[in-house]
């Protein structure tokens, strides 16, 4: 079927948009920098992939990191980082990283990517700023199926992360949702529902139809309203703005297949919990990378259940306020769980084949941390960065000079080093060029 | 005052126009300023001053100049800064003169409050209420009003913020996938909605309980017989010959199967041998879990209201506390004695005179239901119980409950078609009509005003919704499948998903849309600012131009219209839409008149709707998500399994649901001389003459702690973690729930109390250990008192005496200790306290503090924004107004509806 109408529905379709709401002004799709079928033809130079991994609660202070004093490469892994020895020349642990502004003992995501003060705007209890990882997706995703993909666990927050539907926060400081089980990523991910082309184009065509109508009711309600609701309804043209970009995206996408990788992910069983379940999330990632799906991921991961998993009877919360005794040993044993899967997730990584006989380990990063230390304690965030993308000088414990060197230096690092030129992001004040060597 | 003499007898007419003439008066006041106390600056002279004063400014920190009025975001950042050093102990630094305890203490206490008053001024929205998108249960029961189908919304992204009610508009984001989700749920809400063809005819299920029991019993009885003789056999040949001639792997696998024979065959020979599993079940425990008594709906019969009804009995020497039948869903884990737990019934039935229980049932998608009698909800508790009476008896647990039959009757239908059908097709189904498309018009343009709460579409809405229709039925698709996509639109439109409260009335009526920016801006657009954000945002002119408008509108308030109030009041007290009688006493202009609007208020608190302002509201007030966060210790606490648990969660809801009905004040929560319990509560509570699974009142029988809600179950479980009390936990929830004076947030980076690994101490002495840090006692000193008054109550609130303590190297318990428990303390202010039911006393007298707390909740949930200084005037009118009646809760909402700002948009 084929709509000579489109092109000019299109561009009645944004001038609704700017006409209901000031914040909203739907970029030409061109300038979104869409490359046509671009996955039809794998990339030449293999992409840069960016991977944030946030746990949530804090690890266990005295066994989680290495000796401080200990700096550059002849440190000693501690024993909670014990099962990533195989790898230790392949990654970096970062002390003395924070952001300044927390304040918030059980808040480990919520800021862990933005570094926003939550009090920043005067008459609101609660304020955020875009993440890196969607600073990143703006330059990264352009090139594949989806943009970014964020991944969550289920329930209520009780691990740790804060406010927040998953690590990453968009350009408005809103929060982005999450793809919260194992089936939902996968489906995301890899299902085609197996229609033909023609009918998909025609649902398509219809789900622009369905958009053109709500922004009709958007505009007749927005007529109007206070400045703060305003603001409000903006959230829904937002959100009906990115629809539209992910429709034109698809459109792009439509005669192109989605693949899985030769050894295919099966699809998870439903009901995965902890320990099991952010296994096979890190293997949804690898295999996403494989295909080059996306080649941003979140993760914000579960903890009460992970622990749950192990074994333990103790809430997440109760963990974090160990002493000496069972909690602790709960800590040091999640501590030492969190590890081994990392070290899994690394050796996958190492061993599956990217672009000019590079590995995908050779072209991303993967970053696991909290806004949180341990128990209450917000400064020195635990932060381990590997993989080869970002030509990090790995093999070393980096301690920082300045024991309140913003968390989000090293987002900006990250950034500019995977090819996402950023001048500056959250409260950072520069690069950390030690990083790379 | 002058209020406080207007006699009880003032029409309420004339009482509102004081009650506003007395608002602009209090609101015209400065809000509270947060000061660091100047005596503090001597401490900040003698201590930091050397480095940090206006010359050498050490570190970029300059703390002389630091103004101790803290009122921007700069000065709480630089003073927040200062109370983190001082918390985390890295100022002063080690080598240099330390400040005292005590003066630190009273630094700490007094800057961590003053900074918590900063952040409340600095972030106060002065009153203005964000629109509301529909939070999930809103969401939920407004689907339900408009199409009579329960969709499950559970999959939304959560509402929960983190201070405030799930009503906040502020914080009820929209997020990009969102509107899908509602596009999917709309759809298969009508899918489910719409019901053609003939009446679905009542069926009946029935189970004989013992026919699926007992063939598997005797089953498992032979098997386990025969492998142990097997087992015999071969030993029998004294090594002589291999387990695998005898069918065995290996000797492991010979003793394997004796083990399970010694464990379980016994169990199922009893019950095989009592008169009682001849006729029926009988409800014990087993090696592999509980009995449950299950049937299953057959597939094909549809969703909708079912009764279940079961004949059942308890067996004479039973214990009284075990004649209670869980019902709920049982799902893969019924063999293993697992079960979803619905509700709980108690069986006063006996063998010689059983008693016909009657279920009412929701089915959807579950088809397995089960019956069992009440027991943890877990296989190692129900394993352990069998345990210890094997060795006893050789046996499991006896039963105390018995089946003779299930049986399920449904679907109930009291109309045909349903509801949900004849609310969508008005007019009867579409085959009738003279001409389709006509009434597909119809059907869109009714729906879109019910789903937009009697607000008509815009025409051109109306007709891009008719287009998608009309395509559909150009694709070839059916009437109904044709219809059902422009009503899923609707339910994912900003007029459904929003509360929608203009900023003026002049823009939203009767304008041609044609000409509207035009007027807008003509009329409120002063020329200059027209202009001007043209010249500097010249992309996002039109935008820009009306947020400024937007901007000068939000400047003034006004008060709603009928239809409007009418939308407020329902979700406030329903969370649900209004209906029919509330939206035509709008019309009529009811709600205008005071004793017309308390009469609707009556009515609707009456309306079973109302629980959901009940259970909602009290389950965030009190924050009683805490009671989920952790699964209880089934071993070390049996008796309070999931039945339990539900009904201590009820206890609360139904306390509130009881004063409300019966006007009762507000204090009655903190030391009645009654409780409001059901049998089962009664039983765990060891109060007698109780019967039946209603929540009903109850005098409290002497020497029994009970009463109030500091010595209700689930509020005492909430302060603990599931397996300790915990005193920090319980003193906290005092000081914010009750005393209306929340500890400040816990603070950052605090050092842990190391000196104290390693040694087995009492709460009593940990909590001595925290009064010797500053950084802890300025919140401990008030905290720690109140949960040790409470420590009398276990983790799971039942009374004890003595706790016993424990300390554990690794996994391994390596030394006890059983103490008394020492519950003597004092309230913040001084007020002195031997044990429990002297600090309930004490607490009771605090009741004013406990109104302020709770009428500062409900402001903060019927206006949906948080409570800020400008409301204190609405508190103490509410309480004051309130205390002229009963004080009841009738009275405070009453107060609320009544008031300016609730009739108001901001």
């Amino acid at each position: 079927m084929t709509h000579p109408s489109q092109e000019a529905s299109n561009r009645g379709r944004r001038s609704f948009l700017r006409s209901g709401s000031a914040v909203v002004a739907l970029p030409l799709l061109e300038s979104l920098g869409f490359r046509k079928h671009a996955a039809a033809a794998k990339p030449e130079v293999a992409p840069k992939r960016l991977v944030f991994l946030g746990m949530g609660f804090g690890v266990t202070r005295d066994t989680w990191f290495p000796d401080i004093k200990q700096t550059g490469s002849s440190y000693k892994l501690s024993e909670g980082l014990q099962p990533l020895a195989d790898h230790k020349q392949d990654l970096t642990v970062i002390q003395k990283l924070s952001n300044q502004f927390s304040t918030e003992a059980h808040w480990g995501s919520t800021f862990w990517l933005t570094g926003a003060n939550r009090y920043a705007e005067p008459g609101q209890s609660f304020y955020n700023s875009v993440s890196a990882d969607q600073i990143a997706a703006e330059t990264l995703g352009r090139d594949t199926r989806f943009t970014s993909i964020q991944l969550g666990h289920k329930g209520p927050d009780k691990s740790g992360h804060g406010p927040g539907l998953s690590l990453a926060w968009n350009r408005q400081g809103k929060p982005i949702a999450a793809l919260n089980t194992p089936v939902a990523a996968f489906h995301r991910l890899f299902s085609d529902d197996g229609t033909p082309l023609a009918e998909r184009q025609a649902a398509l065509q219809k789900k622009r139809s369905v958009l053109d109508t709500v922004l009709e009711n958007a505009r007749s309600v927005g007529r109007g309203l206070t400045q703060t609701d305003t603001d409000k309804l903006d959230e829904y043209f937002q959100s009906i703005r990115e629809i539209e970009i992910r429709l034109a995206k698809e459109e792009d996408w439509l005669d192109v297949p989605k693949v899985r990788p030769k050894e295919s992910p099966k699809a998870p069983d439903e009901g995965l919990e902890g320990f099991e379940e952010v296994k096979v999330m890190y293997d949804l990632i690898l295999a996403a990378m494989q295909v080059d799906a996306s080649r941003v991921f979140t993760y914000r991961q579960p903890l009460d259940t992970f622990i749950t998993s192990l074994g333990a009877t103790i809430t997440a919360h109760n963990m974090s306020h160990y002493r000496d005794g069972a909690r602790k040993e709960v800590s040091k044993l999640r501590d030492k769980k969190q590890s081994e899967l990392l070290a899994r997730f690394i050796q996958k990584l190492k061993a599956t084949p990217d672009v000019g006989g590079t590995t995908l380990f050779d072209n991303c990063t993967v970053t696991l941390g909290s806004n949180i230390n341990s128990i209450h304690y917000l400064t020195n965030c635990p932060t381990v960065v590997t993989g080869g993308g970002s030509g990090i000088q790995h093999g070393r414990q980096l301690v920082m000079q300045d024991a309140k060197t913003p968390l989000c230096n090293l987002w900006l690092s990250l950034l500019n080093a995977s090819g996402v030129k950023t001048e500056s992001h959250g409260d950072s004040t520069g690069q950390i060029d030690e990083l790379f060597g | 005052m002058a209020m406080k003499q207007t006699p009880h007898l003032l029409p309420i007419g004339l009482l509102l126009f004081q009650v506003v003439f007395c608002q602009a008066t209090v609101s015209s006041a400065a809000p509270p300023q947060a000061v660091v106390p100047q005596q503090h600056r001597a401490v900040l002279q003698e201590h930091c001053f050397d480095c940090h004063d206006s010359q050498s400014k050490e570190g970029g920190v300059d703390l002389q100049s630091l103004s101790l009025k803290i009122d921007t975001v700069e000065t709480a950042e630089r003073w927040q800064k200062v109370l983190a050093v001082l918390n985390s102990g890295e100022m002063p630094p080690e080598d240099e003169p330390q400040i005292t305890p005590k003066q630190k203490t009273l630094f700490l206490d007094d800057l961590s409050a003053q900074i918590v008053v900063a952040r409340d001024v600095l972030t106060d929205s002065a009153g203005v209420i964000t629109m509301r998108r529909l939070n999930r249960r809103e969401y939920e029961n407004t689907v339900f009003d408009l199409v009579g189908v329960r969709v499950d919304a559970k999959d939304l992204p959560s509402d929960a913020n983190s201070q405030g009610f799930d009503t906040a508009g502020g914080s009820l984001f929209f997020s990009s996938d969102q509107f899908e989700q509602y596009l999917t749920l709309a759809n298969q809400a009508l899918e489910a909605a719409f019901v053609v063809g003939k009446k679905p005819k009542q069926r009946t299920v029935r189970r004989e309980s013992e026919s699926l029991i007992n063939p598997r019993f005797m089953r498992l009885r032979t098997k386990l017989k025969k492998d142990f003789d097997r087992a015999g056999q071969w030993r029998a040949t004294n090594g002589q010959q291999s387990p695998a001639e005898f069918g065995f792997i290996d000797e492991g696998d010979v003793q394997f199967h004796e083990r399970l024979h010694r464990q379980q065959y016994a169990s199922y020979v009893r019950y095989l041998e009592k008169p009682e599993s001849k006729t029926g079940v009988l409800l014990n425990k087993m090696f592999n879990g509980a009995i449950v008594d299950t049937i299953t709906i057959p597939n094909n019969w549809p969703d909708g209201e079912y009764i279940l009804r079961a004949r059942v009995a308890g067996l004479e020497g039973s214990q009284p506390k075990q004649r209670f039948l869980e019902y709920g869903i049982a799902g893969d884990g019924a063999r293993s004695g697992e079960l979803k737990v619905i509700g709980c019934n108690q069986v006063t039935g006996t063998i010689s005179d059983p008693q016909i229980l009657e279920i009412p049932l929701t089915v959807k998608e579950e088809r397995g239901f089960g019956l069992r009698q009440r027991q943890p909800n877990s296989r190692a508790a129900t394993r352990t119980a069998f345990l210890q009476a094997q060795v006893k008896t050789g046996v499991g647990p006896p039963a105390a409950l018995w089946i003779d039959w299930i049986e399920v009757t449904g679907p109930v239908l009291e109309v045909w078609p349903p509801p949900s059908t004849s609310k969508i097709f008005f007019k009867g189904m579409w085959w009738h009509q003279p001409d389709e498309d006509t009434y597909a018009r119809e059907i869109i343009q009714r729906f879109a005003e019910r789903a937009f709460r009697i607000k008509p579409p815009s025409q051109s809405f109306v007709d891009k919704l008719f287009k998608l229709y009309a395509e559909s039925r150009r694709d070839g698709e059916k009437f109904p499948t044709a219809i059902r996509q422009p009503l899923a639109v609707i339910m994912a439109s900003p007029g459904f998903l929003y509360q929608i409260e203009p900023a003026s009335m002049l823009l939203t009526e009767g304008i041609d849309e044609q000409n509207q920016q035009t007027l807008e801006l003509d009329a409120l657009q002063p020329k200059e600012l027209q202009s001007k954000s043209t010249q500097t945002q010249p992309k996002q002119s039109t935008g820009q131009l009306v947020k400024q408008s937007s901007e000068r509108l939000a400047e003034q308030s006004r008060e709603l219209n009928d239809l409007e109030l009418a939308v407020r009041l329902a979700y406030f007290l329903w969370s649900s839409p209004p209906d029919q009688t509330l939206y035509a006493a709008a019309k009529r202009g009811d709600l205008k008149r005071p004793s017309l609007l308390s009469q609707q208020v009556n009515r609707m608190l009456d309306d079973p709707r109302a629980d959901e302002l009940i259970a909602r509201f009290a389950h965030q007030w009190l924050a009683m998500e805490r009671l989920d966060f952790f699964q209880f210790d089934a071993k070390q606490y049996p008796e309070f399994d999931e039945s339990v648990k539900q009904a201590a969660r009820q206890e609360v809801y139904a306390t509130i649901r009881s004063m409300l009905n019966e006007n009762r004040p507000l204090g009655d929560l903190l030391n009645p001389n009654y409780v409001v319990i059901n049998d089962l509560m009664a039983d765990y509570y060891g109060i007698e003459g109780v019967q039946g699974g209603e929540f009903r009142k109850v005098a409290i029988p002497e020497g029994s702690p009970r009463g109030g809600l500091l010595a209700m179950a689930a509020i005492l479980a909430m302060g603990s973690d599931g397996t300790r009390s915990s005193p920090v936990e319980r003193g906290a929830w005092v000081m914010r729930k009750i005393l209306d004076n929340p500890p400040p947030p816990a603070p950052a980076n605090v050092p842990q109390l190391s000196r104290l690994i390693g040694k087995l101490l009492s709460p009593r002495e940990i909590q001595q250990a925290h009064m010797e840090e500053p950084q802890c006692a300025q919140c401990h000193r008030k905290i720690d008192p109140i949960g040790f008054g409470m420590q009398n109550f276990d983790a799971a609130g039942k009374w004890r005496e003595k706790v016993m303590l424990q300390q554990t190297a690794g996994k391994r318990v390596i030394k006890k200790k059983l103490v008394r428990i020492d519950p003597q303390g004092q309230l913040p202010d001084g007020s002195p306290f031997e044990n429990f039911v002297q600090l309930r006393e004490q607490i009771a007298l605090k009741d004013n503090q406990f109104a302020r707390g709770f009428t500062e909740a409900l402001i903060e949930y019927a206006l949906g924004r948080p409570y800020g200084f400008s409301d204190e005037g609405l508190r103490e009118r509410m309480i004051s107004r309130a205390g002229k009646q009963d004080g009841s809760i009738r009275d405070y909402i009453m107060a609320l509806v009544q008031s300016k700002k609730f009739r108001t948009k901001k």
